[in-house]
């Protein structure tokens, strides 16, 4: 292969998210020449970590790891480059009326805290947790593989849809029954059918609804509950994880071991646009003139940023935009972090210890969950939101000052569409409803708080680019899925411009800190003799 | 603490030398109380043991169609069983693999005791759809001793002051116990004569107190789990999770089991009208089963030398162990051991092993796999029929 | 007329509605000796909603039926005043929609193409049992291959839009191509009919196409016959009202129908019944997950039925103004309320209503639709639903092979001899008499 002319790389990844960043690893450990355009100081994307506040750091979005890929792990040798993920134990989900749930590591100790609860439900939640199990299992392949186009008659497509076939029937009736209800039903019908304690049933609902614009009575629900069931770690299925130093730590292991193969990382490098020439990406230029060639540029931003940002619409089919027009984004999100002198002590489970070293769960009921997607449903931030909180500093003591700590608050619901807009009162009025929940489940947390910071999905878009915030980089919808993600046809990485490839969360898998996509772009690339 | 204890807990305790403690069922138990299990298995044989086994689960199931809900969920019939009679059986799911396995004790017309080592509640009352029939978890409300051992008997007499000699095998009575009510069931985990005492938890230390009492002179020690696991080897008796997996817990169809390749056919009464798992089990029954529980008997002779050929002598596992071990026969695996140990009373290597086909039959030669000095060897074993220990005075 | 009970009927059929009648006819045709047993004293005059095969009529000789055919098939208030209706023409309902929005207008018949090659897809599928997506039988795969073969020949758009459509939400297919709020939420409702859902929940464009079978282009509603009257009509079967019928299974198997004191013995047994009704009696002779699996069926009655004075509309009257009207009133129902504002449709000048969200008939129930009506509340006659419709909601998870349970799907039931037949099975309510042909067909090729 004749070496390109100096100056031209052999790939340009636009985004230095995960994704972006595992493909330059990938395509870099191949022996090609990769640059990494990040428009932020530092690379990561919604997975950082920042000192917003001195001694304080923040995980600023997202916050805890078990989807990463083990692939990515070992081929990357990430541990070498600082990855180390600390496990994170249990979840405590306060009731309103002072008593909670708890679900603890030993499964002893949680069997006879759901009995407390419900002595039947006790023992369908070693069932329903064995078949989820399964399910993981079942699905787990689906996570590697790049996605048959349906309408194609290649045969290579045929023969993929065949393989697919077989190894949905070959799970057997009960679990391929089982598989239909996951895909189809809301999280809370699905979880009607085996739990009658409530609030294990909208602790559970809760996973069901993350990223998306749905509440757990809407069908689709149960299938994002997978989703966050197909976690690994060591080995162990369903293990949630915080990275030491946050999940910028992950990022910067992955950039870490793509510079060791050679990469080059540029930050405050901004991306403007693809040069396309003949219906062939050649290059890109920065928002400040400057020009870089490439024979393959890859492009880690979401669909919406990659086709109708970077791109000319006329270099792409009409059918092509407007799928991407139609693809849903409506991000629901918001994230609060608070830096605190003391860690709360709530009222279900007074001081503090080992429920510190886990996470709090705001989801008491079904009812509540649901209101807080009601708000959402007609364009307001959820009045009394559900929030899964953690406390980074208690697993990992590097995060705040001795002593001190940092709360770390995911909440939802907070429409990017929100009635009259997103603005500075509006934020404040979104951290009042965030800091005034939890202070009713946990008296005291205000007098605690040495600084906060809010962050609405209209911040989240300003600050990563994520479009309208929303943290998958599109809706994990059953109609945006697989070979639908993100439009039919276009599920392979690939995109009708020549040489021009997706790698985010846009793409199959979708999002969650797996790398998957990343990954399989980094394969078709190698692939298709880049 | 995050496990519970026991109603017996404060009087364990206090005998544990070594701290060696296992868990059961979200429990402690002890593995032994002094520092090693010798005595305590010997005490099984010899005199009279006493073991805490509260952890099983336990469900009092009443009502006009008790016997209807049970028939319906185990492979015995349990129509058939008259008051004061006690039934080992296993159950089975749809495909006739087995679940679990527990004793039935039928204490008074239309009320039913059901012991099992899996949490149960969930599936006895997704079964009682359209029955009448009341089901109440009584696991931790009810305690249970076992008593084991030729003195068995003697000392329950004294302590319950009555003659029980007329009270057959597997049948339950009534009786007290220095005024705390019980029931004694003739039943055990050991192959020995044995008896268990079933008490209000309430009651359990002062239950715990007259027995060790008027035992002690007979020389009844308390025993831990290390102990009773050599003695149920012996007694050819299999353990859920170790010798065989719940259909439950199973990931893939191969470490599913049913009843007749457990040994367990005889259990299965299929002249009942109907049961979950008949139609499978029926068929099964027809074709035969694909694999055999038996037991194994090492060749001493073999094991000596191939210890012998390191220049060591041979290291019996005095403590059984619950790894599996492959089986083979001409070269080829033909199943694999489950449970094994040193008995030292029968003073031979014996195993729980399945075995495919016809290698299953009793004397057939097959070799057991063991690892010398870092090398896996096999030794000469021979197929046992089970029990290996079965003394006169268990049914006595 | 009293029946002899120690005759041995060949069949007997549970339930006098279309598809109950359905299957008797067809059994009878084959030279069965059928009895039908319905628990209603008086048959419902009421016409019956969905679709009739086409073979029906051919194959049970009923050119004679009369199929209503409204034109316009829907008319909805407008904010400022007057109606938006649709006619079965495409260009007339068109020219209708240019008056509230040029841009939806220009869309329309494109959109009406569209759904129409999808309903179609789905009439194929319903003249048959469900496809058995567990068979090694070489037959039933090849079939299925073969619908597969079918939809790719419809064009890549319609496989596109087929896996893309069917699990959507009825509101965001109608966003992406209109813009209209009225005209949204006529075709909305028709996503929501008889589920516990709003137009926001994913499987209501899958309902919606469901409705829209059996209908031309451009029409979405579901056509209305007289069918249950007519096969009542006809000799050839026996029929009796009066008494509530049980089930009878000795050992497994199915040995006939209680009605009353009295025993009547079948061959075989088929009911169009309400699954759960039907195997309440039979529960200890019942598998424990397949009790289970009945007792999860989600079949949560939502719409009540009932009558009101003339509205003045010649057309169908749909009181739906929004999608985000037909959200709240979905929003209610999900915490048990029925809908303060209800989802309102009248037929034939108000003859029959459908009221959607509303599990019982709440004291206010009356009033709140009469002023969605524009009517008085003593012109409003609102009944009780009993139980669900359908028999169960066509959700996603309760369509095909999953229904009326996963695994039971083509009518059989572990009772030997009992069949199902009713809109709880494949292919749902709403679709007259295409389960009880299936059913029936599948009886006579296997007994």
């Amino acid at each position: 292969m004749p070496h390109p002319p100096p100056g031209t790389y052999d790939a340009i990844v636009i985004g230095g998210g995960h994704n972006g960043l595992v493909t330059a690893a990938y395509l870099a450990r191949a022996g090609k020449k990769v640059l990494v355009l990040e428009k932020r100081p530092r690379v990561g994307g919604a997975a950082v970590t920042e000192e917003i506040f001195p001694g304080f750091k923040f995980t600023m979005f997202s916050y805890v790891v078990s989807l990463l890929r083990p692939e990515i792990i070992r081929d990357l040798d990430l541990p070498r480059h600082g990855l180390h993920v600390l496990p994170l134990e249990s979840t405590v989900t306060p009731m309103e009326n002072g008593d909670y749930l708890a679900a603890w590591g030993d499964h002893d100790e949680t069997r006879r805290e759901l009995c407390r609860h419900s002595p039947r439900d006790a023992e369908a939640y070693d069932e329903y947790g064995r078949l989820m199990h399964h399910m993981a299992h079942a699905v787990r392949p689906i996570l590697g593989m790049v996605p048959p186009d349906p309408t194609s008659f290649d045969p290579r497509d045929l023969l993929a849809l065949l393989r697919l076939g077989k190894h949905f029937r070959g799970l057997g009736a009960e679990r391929l029954h089982a598989l239909v209800k996951l895909m189809t039903m809301s999280s809370a019908d699905f979880l009607d059918e085996w739990f009658e304690t409530d609030v294990l049933k909208a602790t559970k609902s809760a996973s069901g609804i993350i990223g998306t614009f749905l509440g757990p009575r809407s069908p689709g629900t149960a299938y994002v509950l997978l989703h966050h069931y197909m976690g690994e770690l060591d080995g162990v299925f369903r293990a949630w994880g915080f990275a030491k130093g946050g999940t910028g730590a992950v990022s910067e292991a992955i950039a870490s071991a793509a510079r060791g193969f050679g990469a080059e990382i540029r930050c405050d490098a901004p991306v403007a646009r693809v040069l396309v020439k003949g219906g062939r990406a050649t290059g890109v230029a920065l928002e400040n003139g400057d020009e870089f060639s490439a024979k393959v540029v890859v492009s880690g931003l979401d669909p919406r940023r990659t086709f109708l940002q970077l791109l000319e619409e006329r270099e792409l089919p009409a059918d092509f935009v407007s799928d991407i027009k139609r693809f849903k984004f409506r991000g629901s999100s918001g994230k609060v972090n608070v830096a605190l002198d003391a860690l709360p002590s709530f009222t279900c489970m007074p001081g503090v210890g080992r429920q510190h070293r886990g996470a709090f769960s705001i989801s008491p009921s079904l009812e509540y969950v649901e209101r807080a997607y009601d708000d959402a449903k007609y364009g307001e931030f959820s009045r009394r939101p559900y929030m899964d909180i953690v406390f980074p500093s208690m697993i990992d003591p590097g995060m705040a000052p001795p002593g001190k700590h940092v709360m770390s608050v995911f909440v939802q619901y907070a429409p990017y569409n929100l009635n009259g807009g997103w603005n500075d009162t509006k934020r404040e009025a979104f951290g009042d409803a965030v800091i005034n929940t939890i202070e009713s489940f946990a008296p005291g947390l205000k007098s605690h708080i040495l600084h906060r910071q809010v962050l609405t999905p209209a911040d989240i878009e300003r600050i990563t680019g994520l479009t309208e915030g929303n943290i998958f980089q599109g809706e994990l919808a059953l109609h945006q899925l697989f070979f639908m993600r993100p439009a039919a046809g276009w599920a392979k990485f690939r995109t009708p411009v020549r040489a021009y490839y997706q790698c985010g969360a846009g793409t199959h898998p979708g999002g969650g800190i797996m790398g998957a996509s990343g990954r399989l772009a980094a394969l078709a690339i190698l692939g298709d003799g880049a | 603490m995050s496990l519970r204890q026991t109603p017996f807990h404060p009087r364990t305790a206090a005998l544990s030398e070594g701290q060696a403690w296992r868990r059961w069922a979200g429990y402690v138990v002890a593995s032994s109380y002094e520092l090693s299990h010798d005595r305590e298995y010997h005490a099984i044989r010899s005199a009279a043991a006493l073991f805490d086994v509260s952890p099983l689960y336990k469900y009092m199931i009443t009502g006009p169609h008790a016997a209807r809900l049970l028939d319906r969920v185990v492979t015995r019939d349990v129509g058939k069983a008259k008051v004061g009679q006690v039934l080992y059986t296993p159950w089975c799911d749809s495909e006739g693999k087995q679940i679990d396995d527990g004793t039935i004790s039928v204490l008074a017309e239309q009320t039913y005791r059901m012991t099992a080592a899996d949490p149960s509640l969930r599936w006895l009352h997704l079964n009682a759809a359209g029955l009448d029939v009341t089901i109440e978890e009584v696991s931790e409300r009810t305690a249970a001793l076992s008593l084991q051992g030729p003195n068995a008997r003697a000392i329950l007499q004294v302590a319950a002051q009555r003659d029980l000699a007329g009270l057959r095998y597997f049948h339950l009575t009534d009786a007290k116990i220095r005024g705390i009510p019980v029931t004694i069931s003739r039943t055990g985990y050991t192959g020995d004569l044995g008896y268990e005492v079933w008490v209000d938890a309430a009651q359990a230390l002062p239950l715990w107190d007259a027995l060790i009492e008027t035992g002690t002179p007979y020389g009844l020690t308390p025993a831990g789990m290390l102990a009773l696991d050599v003695a149920r080897i012996e007694a050819g008796l299999l353990l859920i999770e170790v010798d065989y997996f719940s259909s439950r817990h199973a990931l893939i169809e191969a470490q599913k089991s049913s009843p007749f390749e457990l040994g367990l056919g005889w259990t299965v009464a299929l002249g009942k009208e109907s049961f979950n798992g008949k139609p499978a089990l029926v068929v099964e029954q027809q074709r035969g089963p694909a694999w055999q529980f038996t037991g194994l008997a090492v060749d001493w002779e073999s094991l000596e030398r191939l210890y012998a050929d390191v220049g060591l002598p041979p290291r019996l596992p005095t403590q059984a162990w619950r790894t599996s071990v492959p089986v083979y026969s001409g070269g080829k695996q033909v199943g694999y051991a489950t449970s094994g140990g040193w008995s030292p009373l029968l003073k031979q290597y014996i195993a729980l092993a399945h075995l495919e086909g016809t290698f299953g039959t009793p004397g057939t030669p097959v070799e057991m796999e063991i690892t010398v000095e870092h090398r896996r060897k096999r030794a000469a074993a021979r197929v046992s029929k089970l029990p290996f220990f079965n003394p006169d005075r268990k049914r006595a | 007329m009293r029946l002899p009970p120690a005759v041995r009927w060949d069949a007997i059929v549970i339930g006098a509605d279309v598809n109950g009648l359905v299957a008797a006819h067809y059994l009878a045709r084959a030279g069965r000796r059928v009895l039908v047993v319905d628990g209603w004293e008086k048959a419902d005059t009421r016409p019956d909603v969905g679709w009739v095969p086409p073979q029906i009529v051919r194959e049970l000789g009923l050119g004679g039926l009369k199929i209503e055919h409204p034109d316009p098939w829907i008319a909805a208030p407008l904010e400022g005043g007057g109606r938006l209706e649709l006619w079965r023409d495409v260009a007339k309902s068109a020219e209708s929609i240019r008056r509230v929005s040029p841009g939806d207008a220009a869309k329309w018949p494109e959109f009406c193409a569209r759904m129409r090659r999808l309903a179609g897809v789905l009439e194929a599928l319903y003249v048959r049992p469900a496809p058995d997506v567990e068979t090694r039988e070489i037959g039933e795969l090849l079939r299925m291959a073969g619908l597969g073969l079918h939809v790719r020949r419809l064009g890549k758009q319609t496989v596109i839009d087929l896996l893309r459509i069917l699990p959507m939400s009825i509101a965001e297919l109608l966003d992406d191509w209109f813009e209209n709020d009225t005209l949204k939420g006529v075709l909305g409702a028709a996503g929501v009919w008889h589920l516990r859902q709003g137009p926001r929940a994913g499987g209501t464009a899958f309902n919606f196409l469901h409705h829209h079978v059996g209908s031309p282009a451009g029409v979405f509603r579901p056509p209305r016959s007289t069918l249950a009257a007519a096969l009542a009509a006809m000799p050839g079967v026996e029929v009796r009202r009066g008494t509530e019928p049980a089930v009878v299974a000795v050992g497994g198997r199915a040995t006939g129908v209680r009605i009353g004191g009295d025993e009547f013995s079948a061959a075989v047994v088929v009911s169009s019944a309400n699954p759960q009704q039907t195997f309440e009696p039979l529960k200890a002779q019942l598998d424990a997950e397949f009790v289970r699996a009945v007792g999860n069926i989600k079949m949560r009655a939502c719409v009540v039925r009932g009558s009101s004075g003339g509205n003045g509309s010649r057309a169908p009257l749909c009181v739906a103004p929004s999608l985000d009207y037909l959200e709240r009133a979905y929003d209610d129902a999900k915490y048990g309320r029925p809908s303060a504002q209800p989802y309102v449709e009248a037929v034939g000048g108000g003859t029959e209503l459908h009221v959607q969200y509303a599990a019982t008939v709440d004291a206010g129930l009356a009033a709140r639709v009469a002023t969605a009506l524009g009517v008085s509340t003593d012109q409003v006659t609102l009944e009780a639903p009993n139980g669900h419709l359908y028999h169960g909601e066509l959700t996603l998870d309760q369509i095909l092979f999953m229904r009326p349970v996963p695994g039971w799907s083509r009518y059989r039931t572990p009772i030997e001899a009992l069949y199902l037949c009713g809109p709880g099975t494949h292919p749902g309510g709403g679709i007259a008499g295409a389960a009880g042909r299936n059913a029936a067909r599948v009886i006579l090729k296997e007994t």
